[in-house]
């Protein structure tokens, strides 16, 4: 039941509303809350929804259980998960079965189900609260805590948690120079790739001539394979951002906000527009916002999915209408961007961390980090690593935390090799590496980048060549054309890394994609392009052994490259079961029963399904 | 270049020189006017700069750090320092010529641009594209007849010119303009090269001596006019 019907019109109406949603939040004891991020809705977070809602009714605590579906948690992997209040209880991996034991023995007892806990994969116990579990214990949660209080779908939580606060202090305490000075002085750099101060950044759009108005724009169109960090801020805590988005207004004098976010994130969109439309019903968006004479809005634009989009003149020619290619950077958008007047771009998380900054302070924000790049920065962890999920650590922290004591080191029994951050146009930085801090100038210098923030870990049964190639194909495809060192540039580095795999490989091809690296990094038009080359240099600087080893033995040390390996069975193993020979999709492998088996080469595509079907680990990659 | 009496002027540093220079004038604008050689493709005068070829490059200096930039996208500011023939452009520059040339051999163009630009070897494969997407005919087509009848289509690989939808609008009236601006349109002097047979020309032995050592200065080369430089055409 909203207790907010007529907009806000004053800083003291939203502090009463708040007041009123306190005491009546006091009066429910208990809370339920479901993830409902889009990885634990793929793993069917909607169905336990539903069944422990209808246990609830079915106990009669329907009135005095809050059961709220939140952003995401960040433990993906272990989805779906639940957090029960009081307790502070995790359960994960649950099924819609589940769920009636849940209330009735949690929710209406407080009793623990053993069987539903997190198990620690590294020591293999159960851990009965959030707070114990290794994942989130290592992490500062700053910005992704939010998520689990709230419900992205309702602004009167956001408002319980102290939302909107911030731009109450701002419209009523500070005028824009305060607060572009506060940001300056927090040292917040942009979370998108670039790391720029954004408080400079700020600063010059506010000075930016003015002739018919200013833009400020959220930029969601995050589209690195493996990254998935702004996606689940913008799902998790959308009215964050917009109070970010509004404070930056406020601070540049900007009328008018634009969200370009990927279509192929439609809880995103979703709550995004629901969040909208909630501001202007409650006033915080519009004219005259709190009545402070300080009128804004925010428009939701949707991205058709071109990767090259997340580029800030490429997203406003999009936003425009025209076509997502971007344009000469000589003149900064902060002065000429979106229909040719001053617009500041920042990321989704740039934007989310405003309203923090606001309230408690730039010295509160620059506590955490180093001196040159502050605050928390949110990672998107996968690949080969124990727990995958969404990690919030300082900046400054080191990689091995990152992978050893959040992620929990390799998974299946393997040796961590390297991890790959920055997405696709990001570096690889091997193990001996890890003691790197990561933030934004030591990762650039060892020949990576923050990035966005994808973190993808790799061991070795991942080969670095593949790697380089993967990534290029992904920016070939994704590159829009215009210039031709990208475009050419990339396509020739992708022939050459491809040559390499398939045996076609020259010793001198190294030293030409080293000189067309540094060609295609110096002269593109965009930052797509003059990141491109960073896979394949990163890898060449820190595995170029693994190159050799393709180029001048013809063979893949990971056992990955398909035209550079065999597979064979080793008759010494082998029992004659028989099951890889019926398992393989060719008719490769033949053998009587009981008796050693053999592959023939000529028929075998080295797919790998014999070695995965092997109970004995007869089958060897040579 | 643009002038008239109400022009103002900034004062630039073009390769250690200072020159005066029309503001709202790019820096190939003014490099070409003094003299200066910057070889440029996609860069058509009266038409709006892509920025698609990027072998207009020069360092511009600023606190001490050099940035690579196309001159075509720059406009000239107070104090601005270029230095257009720094041994990082010509490399970079040979570089892009040595791509553009190995994506379509058959063109006398880019034969004489990657000449110009220092290219002695080609170590890719050879393509035989009929297209290096310059977009000149494209901002031809849209900027000086206001017809639009061609435009880009596609993205990365897949891009191309191409019409609306495909099929030849009525209001594009065959006035070639497109075609007269192409550079692909003229084979290198030895004819066109079959599939398999493609090679670095370099066949202009007056040019040859600038393969190695190329001037910054125009000397008015023959190489420009086969590309379509903009001050051979002027000239």
């Amino acid at each position: 039941l909203a207790l907010q019907s007529a907009p806000l019109s004053s800083p003291d109406e939203l502090a009463a509303l708040r007041q009123a949603l306190v005491a009546r939040r006091k009066t429910t004891g208990s809370s339920v809350t479901m993830c409902g991020g889009t990885g634990c809705q793929a793993s069917g977070c909607l169905a336990v929804v539903e069944a422990v809602k209808a246990g609830l009714v079915r106990q009669g605590l329907a009135e005095s259980v809050v059961l709220r579906v939140s952003g995401c948690h960040g433990f993906c992997e272990q989805g779906p998960l639940m957090l029960i209040e009081p307790g502070n209880i995790f359960y994960c991996h649950i099924s819609p079965d589940d769920a009636g034991e849940i209330v009735s023995r949690t929710v209406a007892q407080g009793e623990v189900i053993e069987r539903l806990l997190y198990t620690d994969p590294v020591s293999g116990e159960k851990v009965p609260t959030e707070a114990q579990i290794p994942f989130y214990a290592a992490q500062d949660r700053v910005l992704l805590g939010q998520n689990k209080r709230l419900d992205p779908t309702s602004i009167e939580d956001y408002i319980l948690d102290g939302g909107y606060a911030a731009l109450a202090k701002v419209l009523a305490q500070a005028n824009p120079e305060q607060v572009i000075q506060q940001i300056k002085a927090s040292g917040l750099r942009g979370r998108g790739g670039g790391g720029f101060p954004t408080g400079q950044k700020w600063e010059a759009c506010r000075a930016a001539a003015d002739g018919r108005g200013k833009y400020v724009i959220c930029n969601a169109d995050e589209g690195d394979p493996g990254a998935y960090m702004d996606r689940s801020i913008l799902e998790g805590n959308p009215h964050g951002v917009l109070e970010g988005m509004l404070i930056g207004a406020y601070a540049i004098g900007a009328g008018q906000g634009w969200i370009y976010v990927r279509n192929e994130y439609p809880l995103a969109v979703k709550h995004a527009r629901i969040a909208v439309e909630q501001a202007r019903r409650y006033g915080l968006l519009g004219e005259n916002i709190l009545g402070s004479g300080f009128s804004f809005d925010v428009e939701i634009a949707r991205g058709a999915g071109a990767f090259v989009c997340g580029e800030s003149t490429a997203l406003m020619a999009s936003l425009e209408g025209k076509v997502g290619e971007p344009v000469p950077k000589d003149v900064h958008t902060v002065e000429r961007g979106l229909w040719g007047r001053p617009s500041n771009l920042n990321n989704v998380e740039t934007w989310a961390n405003v309203p923090g900054i606001i309230n408690h302070g730039a010295a509160w924000f620059a506590a955490r980090g180093t001196p040159a790049s502050t605050g928390t920065k949110v990672f998107a962890l996968t690949g080969r690593v124990k727990n995958t999920g969404l990690v919030e650590i300082p900046l400054g922290t080191s990689l091995r935390t990152i992978v050893f004591d959040i992620g929990g080191g390799a998974s299946d029994g393997g040796k961590v090799k390297a991890v790959q951050t920055g997405g696709p146009s990001g570096g690889c930085l091997p193990v001996r590496k890890f003691n790197l801090q990561v933030d934004f100038d030591t990762l650039t210098k060892a020949g990576s980048m923050v990035g966005s923030g994808g973190m993808v870990v790799m061991d070795e049964r991942t080969c670095m060549v593949d790697v380089a190639k993967y990534f290029l194909k992904f920016l070939q495809d994704e590159s829009c054309g215009k210039c031709v060192p990208c475009r050419v540039g990339i396509d020739r580095m992708l022939e050459i890394v491809t040559d390499i795999t398939e045996g076609r490989g020259r010793p001198e091809q190294l030293d030409l994609l080293e000189e067309l690296g540094e060609t295609v990094a110096e002269t593109s038009l965009c930052a797509l392009g003059k990141t491109a080359p960073n896979p394949v240099l990163s890898t060449l600087r820190y595995f170029r052994d693994e190159y050799h080893a393709h180029i001048e033995q013809g063979r893949c040390p990971a056992g990955v490259c398909r035209a550079l390996i065999r597979y064979t069975i080793n008759a010494e193993a082998c029992t004659g079961c028989g099951a890889c020979r019926q398992a393989c999709p060719h008719g490769a492998i033949s053998g009587k029963k009981k008796e050693p088996h053999a592959i023939n080469p000529e028929v075998c595509t080295r797919c790998g399904i014999c070695r995965d079907t092997c109970k004995l680990g007869a089958v060897a990659v040579l | 270049l643009k002038e008239n009496a109400m022009q103002q002027f900034v004062t630039i540093s073009l390769d250690g020189a200072k020159v005066r220079a029309a503001k709202g004038n790019t820096v190939l604008d003014t490099a070409l006017a003094y003299g200066t050689c910057i070889p440029h493709l996609c860069y058509v005068p009266n038409l709006s700069s892509l920025g698609a070829c990027r072998l207009c490059i020069v360092e511009v200096v600023s606190n001490g750090r050099a940035k690579v930039t196309t001159s075509c996208t720059l406009d000239v500011q107070e104090g601005m320092v270029v230095v257009t023939n720094s041994d990082k452009v010509r490399r970079l520059r040979r570089n892009i010529a040595e791509m553009l040339v190995a994506e379509a051999p058959n063109s006398k163009a880019l034969q004489c641009l990657a000449v110009r630009c220092g290219v002695e070897e080609v170590r890719y494969p050879f393509r035989n594209k009929d297209c290096v997407l310059c977009g000149r005919c494209v901002r031809a087509c849209g900027e000086m007849w206001r017809a639009k009848a061609i435009g880009f289509v596609g993205r990365g690989r897949q891009r191309r010119v191409s019409f609306p939808f495909g099929v030849k609008p009525a209001f594009c009236k065959m006035c070639l303009s497109c075609v007269d601006l192409c550079p692909m349109t003229i084979t290198p002097c030895g004819g066109p090269m079959k599939p398999g047979e493609e090679h670095l020309c370099g066949k202009c032995e007056s040019q040859l001596t600038m393969n190695r050592d190329f001037p910054d200065t125009c000397v008015q080369c023959n190489l420009g006019r086969g590309f379509g430089c903009t001050r051979a055409v002027v000239v």
